[in-house]
């Protein structure tokens, strides 16, 4: 029997009260479209899980609305979206220790193994490169995962809180990997 | 002038990034000139960066459509800016707010403890489940069993949970319920799934029931547009409940 995936039955209703702050809202939308994907990448290689992850990010976005409303600087909001990001996912693991019970949750997501399907649609190199960077030792995955999403390593060095010169240390050591991955 | 020796990745890096002095990254690039070695090295990092870009992005993630609906409903919930207020008043509010501080620490004998409340959906939110459905024929869904009480996945509940802002939820206070039943074509999709919670005593999910075997069966017998019957379950079931069995509450049968 062929299924037909169809659109949704139904549109949304509307239920949104009087027009408050809406261009500001507007804003936060806008930059959530551009940057929902790269974080959710990023807090995916941190090592969170889909459903802990999608929180943060909305944790995040409430977080510049908030930001925006106070008047506060928008110089660099790219930087600011992955710090508040990182230091949220940082509290997220802290807490699911604490917690055995999203621990095991947490596990799953540790070694993000593509399935099946997913391996057959990338290509052997990347699917290699995708294992050396697993293999990376935690900070030096945060910086090139960063750098993969388009931060500078300067802005990697203040979301990491670390010095510009350990930043390039550490991708490098990375890139020497890769590289070696990707000759083979 | 050149560089004695090569100059290090780490060197190469920052100046990608315009991050060496004026005067280093001047030295560098003479370097570069005339080291073919350097310069591959360089590409090959360059190379390196972009190739596994790409990697990241074949990756496939899950849709940002629900998380978006979900966050332009927190954003509508969200409590509008404090007026800006003038200082004198600011000091008579002080004085006032200290007073009922006070009054406070008399009055309560201790901190009352943080309950968490737990949120009564008995509607979805229209936002994040506005209802899918797969099967568009009466036929396929007449010939098919009446399937009752078809479980969830645990991956699919747990994102149901998240999007609703209840990632922590007990499965005992909340069932995840597909808001098309799959006995009327409704899908297995995370925008047809809602936490009905067990504490909703009025319109719950018997009374829900109630109402999709009277579609079902009204859809069967050619009464009602399979389409019509997905529709009015997904806009408001409460809604097409009272209409179709002519009653503003659910009827005692229904009730459990
Ligand atoms: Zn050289």
């Amino acid at each position: 029997m062929s299924i037909e995936r169809t659109a949704p039955a139904i549109l949304p209703v509307s239920t949104a009260g009087p027009s408050r702050d809406t261009r500001l809202e507007a804003e936060v939308v806008d930059l959530f479209d551009q940057f929902r994907d790269r974080l959710l990448r990023y807090l995916l290689a941190f090592g969170l899980a889909i459903p802990d992850a999608e929180e943060i990010i909305q944790e995040v976005f409430l977080s510049l609305f908030r930001h925006l409303q106070r008047g506060k600087s928008r110089a660099n909001l790219r930087a600011w979206l992955f710090r508040v990001a990182h230091n949220q996912a940082l509290k997220r693991r802290q807490r699911n220790r604490r917690d055995p019970e999203s621990l095991a949750a947490d596990g799953i997501a540790v070694d993000p193994t593509p399935n099946p399907e997913d391996q057959a649609l990338s290509t052997q190199t990347h699917r290699r490169l995708l294992a050396v960077v697993r293999a990376l030792p935690e900070q030096d995955r945060r910086c090139l995962a960063l750098r993969t999403e388009g931060l500078r390593y300067r802005e990697i060095a203040g979301v990491l809180d670390m010095s510009l010169g350990a930043v390039s240390i550490s991708i490098a050591r990375s890139l020497a990997r890769l590289t070696r991955a990707t000759e083979r | 002038m050149s560089y004695e020796k090569h100059p290090s990745d780490e060197q190469l890096i920052l100046d990608l990034d315009g991050e060496l002095s004026a005067r280093q990254s001047r030295r560098l690039r003479a370097h570069l000139e005339s080291c073919w070695t350097c310069r591959t090295r360089r590409q090959e990092l360059e190379n390196s960066i972009a190739e596994l870009i790409r990697a990241r992005r074949d990756e496939e993630l899950p849709s940002a459509d629900g998380p978006q609906a979900l966050l332009k409903a927190r954003l509508d919930q969200l409590p509008a800016p404090p007026p800006r207020i003038p200082i004198w008043a600011l000091a008579g509010a002080a004085t006032a707010l200290i007073a009922l501080a006070i009054l406070a620490i008399r009055v309560l004998p201790s901190r009352r403890p943080v309950v968490h409340q737990a949120a009564i959906f008995s509607i979805p939110d229209s936002r994040l489940t506005p209802g899918a459905a797969v099967l568009l024929n009466r036929r396929s869904v007449c010939s098919a069993e009446n399937t009752k009480n078809k479980t969830v996945p645990v991956a699919l509940q747990r994102q149901v949970f998240a999007n609703y802002g209840i990632p922590g939820a007990e499965p005992r206070e909340y069932e995840v319920d597909y808001l098309i039943t799959p006995a009327l074509g409704g899908a297995d999709d995370i925008h047809n799934l809602w936490p009905q919670s067990h504490s909703a005593t009025v319109w719950n999910a018997e009374v829900k029931d109630a109402l999709e075997d009277r579609l079902r069966q009204m859809v069967c017998e050619g009464q009602l547009d399979l389409s019509e019957a997905q529709r009015e379950i997904a806009v408001n079931w409460v809604a097409a409940y009272k209409k179709y069995f002519h009653t503003d509450a659910p009827l005692p049968q229904h009730r459990q």
